[in-house]
């Protein structure tokens, strides 16, 4: 890899600033391939969730790599890899998704061997196991498409083999937000999520592959039903979901639908919605707005989603080698914190931990009460001294997951169902 | 479609000219003529024709999670008229079309009478020219700007603690929030009367501008009531803009599928809409079946509209 | 009517389009007044102290959005479009006066590619695309020609988008090309060609000078439709965004009143475009005056 590195004297001439920085502080932190040379630009697609001008100024700052970031929405994600292979040079996409995207033979496989810290990567998507223990795999559990035959197999593997789908960016379990300032009582199932008390002022997302699954935890919540498997639904458990939602739509439970993360936090924050399926770093940002929120642990449990990196199949050469940099450095530690200060969690928690404040760790991580006031990223206040997270400590909270976000094999019926939802 | 009529453009003073020694000259023009032409017919070729026919072929392919596959099939059909026989409960696709139609008559009715209003004012009730120009250019510069940004500019106003219910409940004029302001039907009729009111008022102001002053002096000489010149002779001639003015609105809102998203709180159907959810699902097929019927909805109501007018006459 | 006294109906109608207008320029205000937010301050009212804040960080960039690079990209495609929306349909307008075989066929979808839906277009420039890149591929695997093995996909801002927007912007020039040509006395190229003037000529110093003014119309239109145009470009876009398809994600993306004081930068642009189109339709419009007097 060192013989892609040319230094002619106009290159060296313009990085003279940012470029020789990245090659003074390469070798420090260890990563030491394609940096230099002309600068490279990684076109990263994902949705906006992800994507940080911070984590691109810090990657340049290390790597000298450039980010040029594509936000959409995550099945626009899923589009453009099977649509448009070449419009991007990395992908941040969920791994559910991947039950798409493996088979149209657009991704390879990455080679575990290039990875540092392949062996580091958290259990939950190796095992499917928080502290030894097994959780919830329902759903497109990453466990059960972490891995491929082959580098450019379209076959997942049952077990570990050299080849990883995706690289683990952030992963959480996810809940209902609240506004317990506006409902005054406590909630503790996702029934409430369709309770008539809560008529036009409750949301729910609309991803109709994520959606649905809100919707059967509040069904399995509510004893009319149980399913085998919610991330797979037969057609009559489609139709027996979407039946409920629809019911609740025509008698006005719904102030609106979000696809957003920020959509998310709009609604919650103007006091729209007092209940919604959310994600955590939104409950943060509305906290961080002034307004109440909490991000309710309920009974039932959590629906889980993780996404991660992953490689276009036409990435090769100097390219494919800053990609590989850059997911080596997106594991060593900064953005892993950085990430953590948000609510999410990282892929590699050993160096993530050692980028972290021991008292931010115990707050975030170990579910302990905050000994100072919790910052975030930006270094506005998120939490005073004394608070503790929702929902507790990461075993506790990634070791109730009850489900995974998932593509069903009755998806294009679901599709139309959903559609048949928002007609209602 | 077939029925918009050929131009009634003035022929150029040559074809009156001496009809001896033009062969030649007559060839060289109508090669002229088509080398003119050919770029836009090439553009509507590539851009226009071919995509839509292909539109009609895919949909009728078959396809799985990742790829079409070009095998015959009417599924997508079936499944676009999915339990539409069944008259108890509209199916979805007779029930999107509804809410998408009761958009395109609420926005037209709007439309239509802000529209014929403010165009009749500026054209009749306005005495100098500058000054008509100068309205006119104030109800058209909105246009210019972003639709997606005038959209999003009605959410702080509207929203259960926005400025109009926060304004009403301090004036005492209502105790709760009226919810109905935002993510409703209301909602959405209130975006596309603001963005599209103007093609409306474009249209008819063009054929007002364009009516003989002195037909309207004869009216009122002839004792004329306003409202009977207003009824008898200006409507008459305003039809063209009219028309021209509806079909716009109309295909606009029927083919919309961001307004409703963002001002329905992504809650409302739309044709459109589908569509949409349906190419975002990777399903296109299914979406082309949705879209060729749309087309031909579309097409429908045009035609019916151009046996009212000839459209190029009225340019 | 000019000598008749303000009827009451004056005054009605008056204050209808008062409130129209109010109407008309009410959110866009809201959002101005709301893009001097404070620092603290949210996206709705009450307002947070007035300050500039949003400006300086829209100018420090949208952090994840790479806001500058899509009005760039917007600015540059609206261009094209324009540029070329004046040559075709000026063109297209001579063809048309000269009358030629298939002329009503060529109407006829120049009018349907206005009307047809959106997103109809979209879909089937989309479709169009993909299937080319099938082909493209298929042609890669089959023949083993390097050149094509990097295929990725056609589609891009200056092939599909380009084409979406010009179904979108064509129609409309072509329609104002009609009405300028109807009113345009041919007895100025007559008198061209009777002082011994070529085709070529006469269209130079004759035809184009007087339509002047009007293909800045055309071509102002061309270029704001297309700096707006969103329904038609989103399903035809490569993998970088336009400006308006890049706003609709923000407004999903945004929590901060940023995306107002892009609002107000953006609205304050397309002002700026069209001072300058009119400034220079009216310009040419005296210039011609001028000149007709001194050649009188």
């Amino acid at each position: 890899m060192t013989t892609t590195i040319k230094l002619s004297r106009r290159t060296l001439l313009q990085g003279a600033g940012a470029t020789g920085l990245a090659l003074g502080a390469g070798p420090i932190t260890g990563f030491p391939n394609v940096i230099a040379a002309e600068p490279v630009t990684l076109r990263y697609l994902g949705t906006a969730v992800n994507q940080s001008g911070d984590i691109a100024r810090k990657v340049k700052e290390d790597l000298g790599i450039t980010i040029e970031y594509i936000p959409v929405v995550t099945d626009e994600v899923t589009k453009r890899v099977v649509t448009q292979p070449n419009s991007f040079d990395l992908l941040d996409t969920e791994f559910f998704s991947l039950k798409k995207l493996i088979p149209s033979g657009n991704i390879q496989g990455m080679d575990a061997r290039r990875i540092k810290q392949a062996d580091n990567i958290t259990p939950v998507f190796t095992k499917g196991e928080v502290a030894g223990k097994k959780i919830g795999d329902q759903g497109t559990a990453p466990k059960k498409v972490f891995y491929l035959e082959g580098q450019n197999s379209k076959n997942f593997a049952g077990s570990a083999t050299e080849w990883i789908t995706l690289i683990p960016t952030t992963y959480n379990a996810d809940t209902l937000g609240i506004r317990p300032d506006l409902i005054k009582r406590p909630i503790s199932s996702w029934k409430e999520l369709l309770n008539p008390e809560f008529k036009g002022k409750a949301s729910i997302l609309n991803i109709p592959s994520i959606g649905i699954m809100d919707a059967a935890m509040v069904i399995e919540a509510t004893g009319d039903y149980t399913y085998p498997d919610k991330g797979n639904m037969t057609k009559a458990e489609i139709d027996r979901t979407i039946k409920v939602l629809i019911e609740a739509k025509r008698a006005g439970q719904f102030r609106a639908f979000w696809q957003d993360f920020n959509e998310s936090v709009n609604l919650m924050a103007s006091g729209e919605t007092v209940i919604q399926s959310m994600w955590s770093p939104a409950v943060t940002k509305v906290r961080s707005q002034g307004v109440a929120c909490t991000y309710q642990p309920l009974k039932e449990g959590y629906r889980a989603w993780a996404t991660g990196f992953g490689l276009p199949k036409t990435l090769t050469g100097r390219k494919l080698d800053a990609a590989y940099d850059f997911i080596n450095w997106f594991l060593s530690g900064w953005a892993g914190a950085y990430l953590n200060r948000q609510g999410y969690y990282s892929a590699v928690l050993e160096t993530a931990k050692a980028n972290m404040e021991p008292y931010e760790w115990a707050y975030w991580m170990e579910g302990k009460p905050a000994e100072k006031d919790i910052k975030g990223p930006d270094g506005s206040v998120l939490e005073k001294a004394g608070a503790t997270r929702d929902g507790g400590s990461f075993e506790t909270r990634m070791g109730s997951v009850a489900c995974w976000n998932a593509v069903m094999d009755e998806n294009t019926y679901m599709v139309r169902k959903w559609n048949e939802f928002i007609a209602a | 479609m077939t029925d918009i009529a050929l131009p009634a453009i003035a022929n150029t003073a040559t074809e009156s000219a001496s009809t001896t020694s033009l062969t030649a000259k007559m060839r060289r023009r109508r090669v002229l003529a088509y080398l003119q032409a050919a770029p836009m017919a090439l553009v509507f070729l590539v851009f226009f024709v071919v995509p839509l026919a292909l539109t009609l072929i895919v949909s009728f392919w078959s396809y799985n999670e990742y790829e079409i596959i070009p095998a015959f099939t009417v599924q997508n059909y079936i499944d676009v008229f999915e339990g539409c026989l069944n008259t108890a409960d509209a199916c979805t696709t007779v029930r999107t079309y509804l809410s998408t139609l009761k958009f395109c008559a609420l926005t037209w009715a709007c439309t239509l009478v802000i529209g014929f209003t403010v165009a009749y004012f500026v054209a009749f009730h306005v005495r100098s020219k500058t000054m008509q120009m100068a309205l006119f250019l104030v109800c058209t510069i909105p246009f210019w700007t972003s639709n997606v940004i005038r959209m999003i500019s009605w959410i702080p106003l509207l929203g259960r603690n926005g400025l109009v219910n926060d304004t009403l409940m301090g004036l005492g004029l209502i105790r709760a929030p009226i919810e109905g302001l935002l993510y409703s039907d209301f909602s959405v009729v209130l975006a596309f009367v603001h963005l599209n009111t103007v093609f409306m008022i474009v249209p008819i102001f063009n054929s007002m501008a364009r009516i003989d002053r002195s037909l309207i002096e004869a009216a009122y000489d002839s004792g004329a009531t306003g409202w009977q010149t207003l009824w008898n002779v200006v409507v008459p001639l305003a039809k063209p803009g009219i028309a021209i003015g509806s079909i716009f609105v109309i295909t606009l809102v029927m083919g919309d599928f961001v307004t409703v998203g963002v001002m329905g709180g992504q809650q409302i159907a739309s044709v459109g809409k589908v569509i949409q959810v349906q190419m975002s699902a990777l399903q296109l097929p299914a979406a082309a079946a949705n879209a060729v019927v749309l087309l031909g909805a579309v097409m429908l109501m045009i035609v019916a509209m151009t046996r009212l007018i000839d459209l190029r006459k009225e340019l | 009517m000019s000598d008749r006294p303000r009827s009451p109906a004056f005054y009605a109608l008056a204050a209808f389009f008062a409130l129209f207008v109010a109407f008309l320029y009410g959110p866009t205000l809201t959002i101005l007044v709301l893009s001097f937010q404070g620092p603290q301050g949210g996206l709705t009212f009450p307002m947070n102290g007035v300050s500039t804040h949003w400006f300086g960080k829209l100018w420090a960039g949208l952090g994840i959005v790479d806001i500058w690079g899509a009005l760039w990209r917007s600015l540059r495609l609206g261009l094209v479009v324009m540029g070329l929306t004046v040559v075709i349909a000026f063109y297209a307008g001579l063809a048309f006066r000269k009358r030629f075989r298939g002329e009503g066929m060529l109407f006829t979808i120049a009018v349907a590619s206005l009307i047809v839906p959106s997103i109809v277009v979209s879909l089937g420039i989309g479709l169009e695309f993909r299937l080319l890149d099938d082909a493209v591929n298929w042609a890669a695997a089959a023949t083993g020609w390097g050149w094509l093995q990097e295929h990725g996909t056609l589609m891009g801002l200056y092939t599909s988008a380009l084409g979406a927007h010009l179904t979108w912007t064509l129609p409309f020039g072509l329609l104002i090309m009609f009405a300028v040509f109807n009113r345009f006395d041919p007895a100025y190229e007559e008198a061209a060609r009777d002082l011994g003037a070529t085709g070529s000529q006469t269209l130079r110093h004759v035809v184009v000078p007087i339509l002047g003014p009007s293909l800045v119309g055309v071509a102002l239109f061309g270029f704001t439709l297309s700096f707006d145009e969103l329904a038609r470009t989103s399903q035809a876009i490569g993998g970088r965004n336009t400006l308006p398809l890049e706003l609709q994600g923000l407004t999903t993306t945004v929590t901060t009143p940023e995306i107002y004081a892009l609002g107000t930068l953006t609205t304050g642009m397309s002002l700026a475009v069209i001072s300058l189109a009119l400034g220079t339709s009216l310009y040419l419009q005296r210039r011609k005056a001028r000149a007709g007097l001194r050649l009188g």
